[in-house]
């Protein structure tokens, strides 16, 4: 097996210490790191996404392997400075207004930094100008608007024309337990996600990868 | 018209028998969508127009509520909150502030230590007075249930979910005696409460999925939270009282657990994720349920919308019993009075048996 398979297969099992060992041993083999990270690191949370999506995986699961993955992450994160590895992209992700709920977009968010974007987590409750302050100092491109209530997936409409007015270009995603895709669609959001696994599909689509 | 409370009308729907109509059932009703019911205010401590709010709108029962956490959002008057604002944050600066107090912001046992330092005995000092209260306000026929449980909820609130679900698998035996700890304080509530005159039966709430699956694994709940359940139907069932239970989300994998562990009723049967018309297929004669008018169009429908949603689930689900009317979670404040009593009206005007819609 190679040290990408190891790893690979230690984010799967949620083994932080040996996504370490291996993560290290890959850099002082002199390994690319676009392949550490890629074949490695990315490649282990998307089985375990998609074990997920399929209910062979719980919540537990997909913390323990995302934790491992972000020590794999510490280990390389010197390295990616210097290298011509990118992030995927940058996404903006908060709790709409009102709402305290964070479990969904917690998952969320692990599974984008899971995916290699970078994710910039504004919190619970956050107003429409939270949002846009975010957008106009991260340069997302995308955006993801969670709620939980039916009143607070209201808000959503507003935070979207309020993006979209700063940011014609960026793309606004909203989910969360009372989103439908017909609510997305009426105000105007790009993409509507089920649920934290298919959110990172959903943004592929998005930005045509 | 006026409506006469009768708890056997439920009885005979848990044991999957026609009543004379179908019940209206609800773990929780805002105390706003109460007062604009009755055109008065109806606050927590006016147990009397609580009784005649759930008398007029169609009810067998009145909801009471006891045990560490109200149904629902984490609130002050949460049994748990005020020992926690009075015992966990007494020197603390920011004790008035909700983010230091408020479980859905802040988590409170992160190791061992805290574990040994929570004040647990305080905690378990639960208020049964409402119980005794209501016995003078009940009229003939009409009887309570206790909505408690909350024992993975809690647990998870107290750890703060992410911790949760990271100890789940690092550090289980941490896990397990908070639920231990938590679990015992509900039960030891529960038997109590179950020996109080009128208590005809325990309404556990406790959110153990979303819309996906269930949060932690089946097999983990059934190490640890689903046992304690099954006491709880036992005691239950040993004193002749119902059992009946609310999680959100999809609970097929967990659905024949509910059964085995003793749940006579299932809500809401989550209208978001849930089918409740092939829940109802799989389930028939073993488990009643309750629901499933969306919240959604409580808020946003008009009257016709919820009255034809609620004929239509009459017609399908309400003939043998073993089904009552109820919302797709709960009736919050921002619900519209008009699309609540088109529900309930809908219920009084055609669940009356032979359902003939």
């Amino acid at each position: 097996m190679s040290v990408f398979e190891d790893i690979k297969e230690s984010v799967i099992a949620g083994n932080a210490e040996k996504v370490k060992e291996y993560t290290e041993k890959a850099v002082s083999d002199g390994l690319d790191v676009a392949e550490i990270l890629n074949v490695g690191l990315i490649a282990g949370m998307s089985v375990v996404g998609v074990r997920f999506k399929n209910n062979e995986v719980y919540v537990p699961e997909v913390l323990i392997a995302a934790r491992a993955m972000r020590i794999g992450m510490t280990v390389i994160k010197p390295l990616l400075a210097n290298s011509t590895v990118r992030e995927r992209g940058v996404v903006v992700i908060g709790t709409v207004k009102g709402d305290l709920h964070d479990i969904g977009k917690n998952l969320v968010a692990m599974m984008f930094e899971g995916a290699g974007y970078k994710v910039i987590d504004i919190g619970i409750d956050a107003p429409s100008e939270k949002f846009v302050q975010a957008l106009a100092e991260n340069r997302p491109q995308i955006v993801c608007l969670s709620a939980l209530l039916t009143t607070t997936m209201v808000k959503m409409k507003e935070s979207v024309a309020q993006l979209k007015a700063a940011d014609v270009n960026v793309k606004i995603m909203v989910g969360g337990a009372p989103v439908t895709k017909t609510f997305a669609d009426e105000i105007g959001a790009d993409g509507y996600a089920s649920d934290a696994a298919s959110a990172v599909d959903i943004a592929n689509e998005l930005l045509a990868f | 018209m006026e409506l006469k409370p009768d708890f056997n009308r439920i009885i005979t729907t848990l044991k999957h028998k026609e009543a004379d109509r179908v019940p209206l059932a609800e773990a929780a009703i805002s105390y706003e969508i109460m007062s604009q019911f009755l055109g008065k205010e109806v606050v927590d401590s006016d147990i009397e127009s609580q009784v005649e709010f759930w008398t007029k709108a169609g009810y067998d029962y009145v909801g009471l509520t006891v045990g560490m956490m109200q149904p629902g959002k984490v609130t002050e008057d949460s049994a748990i909150s005020k020992m926690l604002k009075s015992i966990s944050l007494r020197d603390t600066a920011d004790q008035e502030s909700d983010e230091s107090w408020n479980l859905e912001k802040k988590s409170f046992i992160h190791d061992d230590m805290d574990f040994e330092n929570f004040p647990w005995e305080e905690a378990a000092k639960l208020d049964y007075s409402k119980f005794y209260e209501v016995q003078k306000y009940l009229p003939e026929g009409m009887k309570i249930i206790a909505l408690s449980g909350k024992i993975f909820t809690l647990t998870w609130m107290l750890m703060g979910f992410e911790s949760f679900c990271l100890n789940l698998v690092l550090n289980p035996k941490l896990v397990e005696k908070i639920f231990e700890r938590v679990a015992n304080i509900q039960y030891e509530a529960l038997r109590k409460i179950i020996k109080i005159p009128n208590v005809a039966a325990i309404w556990a709430v406790d959110d153990i999925a979303f819309g996906t699956g269930t949060m932690i694994s089946p097999a983990a709940l059934r190490q640890y939270v689903f046992p304690w359940y099954k006491k709880f139907g036992q005691i239950c069932h040993d004193n002749n009282k119902f059992f009946f239970f609310h999680s959100d989300g999809v609970l097929w994998d967990v659905l024949e657990d509910f059964i085995e562990i003793g749940v006579d009723a299932l809500h809401p049967i989550d209208p978001t994720c849930f089918d409740i018309e092939e829940v109802k297929k799989k389930v028939t004669g073993r488990l009643c349920i309750i629901g499933n008018i969306s919240n959604e169009i409580l808020m946003n429908g008009t009257p016709e919308q919820v009255a034809d949603l609620t004929k239509k689930r009459l017609r399908v689900l309400a003939p043998g019993g073993g089904y009552m009317i109820g919302s797709g979670n709960s009736v919050p404040e921002w619900a519209k009075l008009e699309n609540y009593k088109a529900m309930i009206e809908t219920v009084q005007l055609f669940g009356r048996y032979p359902i003939q819609i």
